[in-house]
């Protein structure tokens, strides 16, 4: 009996745990939320936090015609990652440009799944229960979560930083959507990299590029620079890897053969470009990134997406969406108008290379040291 | 109502899991990591199986042979090859790993949103009246974790179940019973894995994709729903915290698969309360240790005069 | 019936604590004999059953039972022909499952162990008439577990489940020394009866010089992996307690304590 009293003691421990958890989460994830959409106070935040209980037991405007203007969506993020965030941030700018503010006449709930496919769909069921207008997913695995979850209860999803949708079935051929659902892609500007690194590099001759044999993003991007390298007197020199821990003996091998590297958005990679660009400082050859947090940390330059923008035009499309304008399933789904250009200075200077002139001059974002 | 379906869905999926996390865990007494690669093994061997156009049906059997397969290679490696319980299973878990990226086709996301699935295709569509439509995928992971239970159930009055329980309980008297005790741990294992391998097909044909990721800490999951539910429906020392209720005594995989439902319905609860994902990881690992203090404190109770 | 040929044991062989317990050690058992094995602590009691049922190897010699040589058969097999009663009661039973399934195990030894029903409902009466035989009252506890049972009637439900099937050799390893006196009576009564019923050969290990004494019909002491008296028949039937308690004292003396 005494040890009944205990097992009880301790189960009542780990659900006030839980409860006084979720407490400091909430009043936690306002300030936060006001970080990325600047038109909201904290104040506004609580309220949005009562409208969506009351949304959990079944009245939201969705269901009374006269109160139409207020939506509630859930956005959900496959896992903590600055471009991920950036993504979810212009979102929210997207959907304030059209008229649509969180706080004013939108309700947001926001979960992160912290790369756990198991939570990821916890989630989406969540959101499917408080009868959300909308599904963000952003990722691939949080988009397909969303939309196993979002067809069975007819609600439409738009997913952001997913690279290629007609691989992960999202879209059909042509980009035309397979459901209620659509979104942005972020597909690397294999392009204009190319140009950009022509424009750097007149005189190379190979790139070299890493990437991670199971990631299928890699593989089509490779297969992509592969068919374009041509067209702009290059060759591609490629290296697979399968852990972390193959990076510096794959890094060594292709410093040997490559004039130049360039980055890919794979993941495995990225996590360990600082002993990549140890590795290259020393044999002098520069290294070009995909995306402005590689350029900050230490690469020449790159013709990247800003995820911002990329999110901006994805909160466009939902807003779309939401107003009734369109229907997800009415609208391809839509990669980055515009690549930016990012390079950094104290490379450039460390390596005896000048960025030319009229790269700069379109510069999204300049670097001048390089940060640790 | 869409909560609670939800909750039933992903608690009785993962039952099915935990149905072989009560075998290593509580029967055979054995802690089974590989567990947490035997999920996405039957997720990815189901994902491709489906591409490659086989019946969503046949890929459950096929899950559970694969399954089976790993687990005999972790109580391969452990009875014959002598390595330690816990060490074999992450030695397995760590090869299936690359193996199941190979099983996807080297993909580490394999979506098979088009294809037929045992809750989604032609016969369902024709047969089931739309009344019952919202509760068809519940209603089909009640039908395959009630055959499971049920087999389960049977087996452990076999003969050989009968030794499978000896085995956990006292691995000497198996030895006296003129049984080698390791192949009998082989067949737990094998069992175990099979359903794990199992819950990882049905997981993967209802959420529509297989992804790398899906097995990492299964095997939380499964502790979880076994402790939670042996503990409140049917301790072994016959004082639960809901003994006062006086619920009618239940066979121990009906406790787990209860315990699997509650369980994910803390998830739920926890994350329409608001709280962070990022805090549930927090709470999941402080969650596993009272469990595991609590378990421990039974196991000191028990062995003395056991 | 059972012979031990020139068994070699070392303990921690090849490092500084290296231990030789067995050296040329010869034993034979005929068929039917039960022997009684006393000796101090340390003396190789126990080694020797655990060399006779294979829980440790030896380092070389021969073991034969009949004209079988089983020195390199796996305990498990090996348990096939002999029934052993530890002296941890909790050894010879499964605590979690109960009588009835305790008893279905036991019955089911030498047979497959396949998918058919565990309990065969046909032999629910046979079990209830064996643990009649006990006088404990355990046969109308059939659907108890194991675990709730005291010390003793675990022990009786060990020895009669060791006996259940038919087997050449029942090993007992001091099987009463961790019961009180009054149950380890009543435990050594039964066996006596069940050694007799069944005319098993047995060994038997034991602390209890009485034991020795009375039960069996050859006696064996023990001194460092020696078998320092071996007496059988109308000699051993005339030693008494006391004769055993000088040869004792006689060795700790040549041991210096």
């Amino acid at each position: 009996m005494k040890k009944s009293v205990k097992t009880l003691f301790l189960a009542a421990a780990a659900v006030s745990l839980l409860a006084g958890c979720s407490g400091s989460s909430n009043s936690g994830s306002a300030p936060q939320n006001s970080q990325t959409a600047d038109t909201q106070t904290s104040s506004a935040a609580s309220e949005g936090g009562t409208s969506a209980d009351a949304g959990g037991s079944g009245d939201t405007g969705s269901q009374s015609p006269a109160d139409k203007k207020s939506y509630t969506i859930g956005i959900g993020q496959f896992a903590a990652h600055g471009s991920l965030d950036n993504c979810r941030e212009g979102f929210l700018l997207g959907l304030a440009e059209e008229g649509i503010v969180e706080g004013e006449n939108l309700t947001v709930l926001y979960e992160n799944a912290q790369a756990d496919g198991g939570i990821a769909s916890q989630i989406m069921t969540n959101f499917a229960s408080q009868k959300v207008d909308l599904i963000c997913g952003i990722a691939t695995p949080m988009a397909q979560t969303a939309y196993g979850v979002g067809r069975r209860q007819n609600i439409p999803v738009i997913y952001t930083a997913v690279t290629d949708p007609e691989a992960a079935e999202l879209a059909g051929a042509d980009g035309t959507p397979v459901g209620e659902i659509t979104g942005t892609s972020d597909k690397l500007p294999i392009i204009q990299q190319l140009e950009m690194i022509r424009a750097v590099l007149p005189d190379a001759k190979t790139i070299g590029i890493m990437y991670t044999t199971s990631e299928v993003n890699s593989l089509s991007a490779i297969q992509e620079y592969k068919e374009a390298a041509g067209d702009y007197g290059f060759e591609i020199v490629d290296v697979g890897i399968s852990t972390t821990a193959d990076v510096p003996l794959a890094a060594d091998s292709l410093l040997e053969k490559a004039d130049c590297i360039t980055n890919l958005t794979d993941n495995t990679v990225v996590a360990s470009l600082p002993v990549i660009l140890d590795k290259a400082a020393r044999k002098n050859i520069p290294v070009f990134g995909s995306e402005i947090e590689q350029v900050k940390i230490g690469c020449l330059a790159a013709m990247g997406l800003d995820y911002v923008d990329l999110g901006k035009q994805t909160g466009r499309m939902a807003a779309a969406v939401l107003k009734g304008e369109k229907k997800a399933s009415e609208m391809n789904f839509e990669v980055i108008k515009e690549a930016a250009f990012y390079g950094n200075t104290q490379v450039a200077e460390n390596l005896g290379i000048t960025l030319p002139d009229d790269l700069m001059a379109s510069v999204k974002e300049l670097f001048t040291e390089i940060e640790q | 109502m869409t909560l609670i379906l939800g909750v039933l869905e992903e608690g009785l999926i993962y039952a099915v899991m935990a149905l072989g996390v009560y075998i290593t865990y509580k029967i055979l007494d054995f802690p089974d990591l590989s567990v947490d690669s035997t999920f996405p093994l039957g997720a990815a061997l189901t994902a491709s199986a489906l591409l490659a156009g086989l019946s969503p049906v046949v890929t459950l059997f096929l899950s559970f042979a694969a399954g089976a397969l790993a687990g005999c290679a972790t109580g391969f490696i452990h009875v014959k090859l002598k390595v330690r319980d816990l060490l074999s299973g992450i030695i397995v878990m760590t090869g299936l790993y690359s193996l199941n990226l190979r099983i996807a086709g080297g993909r580490a996301n394999v979506p098979v949103f088009t294809q037929d699935t045992i809750f989604e295709n032609p016969f369902l569509a024709g047969h089931v009246p739309a009344v019952l439509a919202p509760y068809i995928m519940v209603l089909i992971l009640l039908f395959i974790i009630i055959v499971c239970k049920a087999l389960l159930d049977l087996y452990l009055n076999t003969r050989s179940g009968y030794l499978l329980r000896a085995v956990g309980d006292n691995e000497s008297l198996v030895t006296s019973l003129a049984k080698d005790k390791g192949m009998v741990k082989i067949v737990g294992l094998a069992i175990a894995n099979g359903f794990s391998a199992l819950a990882g097909s049905v997981y993967c044909q209802h959420k529509g994709f297989f992804e790398i990721s899906v097995g990492t800490g299964t095997i939380v999951i499964g502790l979880a729903s076994v402790i939670i539910g042996i503990q409140l429906l049917c301790p072994e020392n016959g004082t639960s915290p809901l003994t006062s209720l006086k619920l009618p005594t239940v066979r121990p995989t009906t406790a787990v698969i209860a315990g699997s439902i509650v369980y994910k319905a803390c998830i739920s609860l926890a994350i329409s309360m608001g709280m962070e994902a990022n805090d549930l990881k927090l709470i999941t690992s402080l969650l596993f240790l009272v469990i595991l203090v609590v378990s421990a404190e039974r196991r000191k109770k028990v062995k003395p005069h056991a | 019936m059972l012979k031990l040929n020139n068994i070699n044991k070392y303990y921690n062989a090849g490092t500084v604590n290296e231990m030789c317990l067995f050296q040329d050690f010869n034993l034979s058992v005929a068929e039917g004999q039960f022997v009684s094995v006393v000796g101090s602590n340390g003396s190789g009691k126990t080694s020797m059953l655990n060399i006779i049922c294979g829980s440790i190897p030896v380092d070389s010699g021969t073991i034969y039972i009949g004209s079988e040589n089983i020195t390199h058969m796996p305990e498990f097999r090996r348990q096939r022909r002999i029934g052993r009663v530890y002296q941890n009661p909790a050894m010879g039973t499964c605590p979690h499952m109960t009588i009835l399934e305790n008893m279905a195990l036991a019955d089911n030894k030498g047979k497959p162990f396949n998918l058919r029903r565990g309990t065969n409902k046909k032999r629910v009466d046979y079990y209830r008439e064996s643990l009649k035989s006990l006088g404990l009252g355990l046969e109308d506890k059939l659907q108890v577990k194991v675990g709730v049972l005291s010390g003793g009637q675990r022990q009786a439900m060990a020895l009669l489940m060791s006996t259940m099937t038919p087997i050449e050799f029942l090993i007992l390893d001091e099987h009463t020394a961790a019961l009180d006196p009054k149950t380890a009576e009543v435990i050594m009564e039964l066996t006596g009866k069940v050694v007799k019923e069944k005319n098993l050969t047995t060994i038997m290990v034991t602390h209890n010089l009485r034991y020795a004494v009375e039960y069996g019909d050859r006696l064996l002491m023990m001194h460092q992996g020696q078998a320092v008296m071996d007496e059988a028949g109308e000699r051993k039937a005339s030693i008494c307690i006391e004769d055993l308690l000088e040869r004792f004292n006689a060795i700790s003396i040549e041991c210096g304590n």
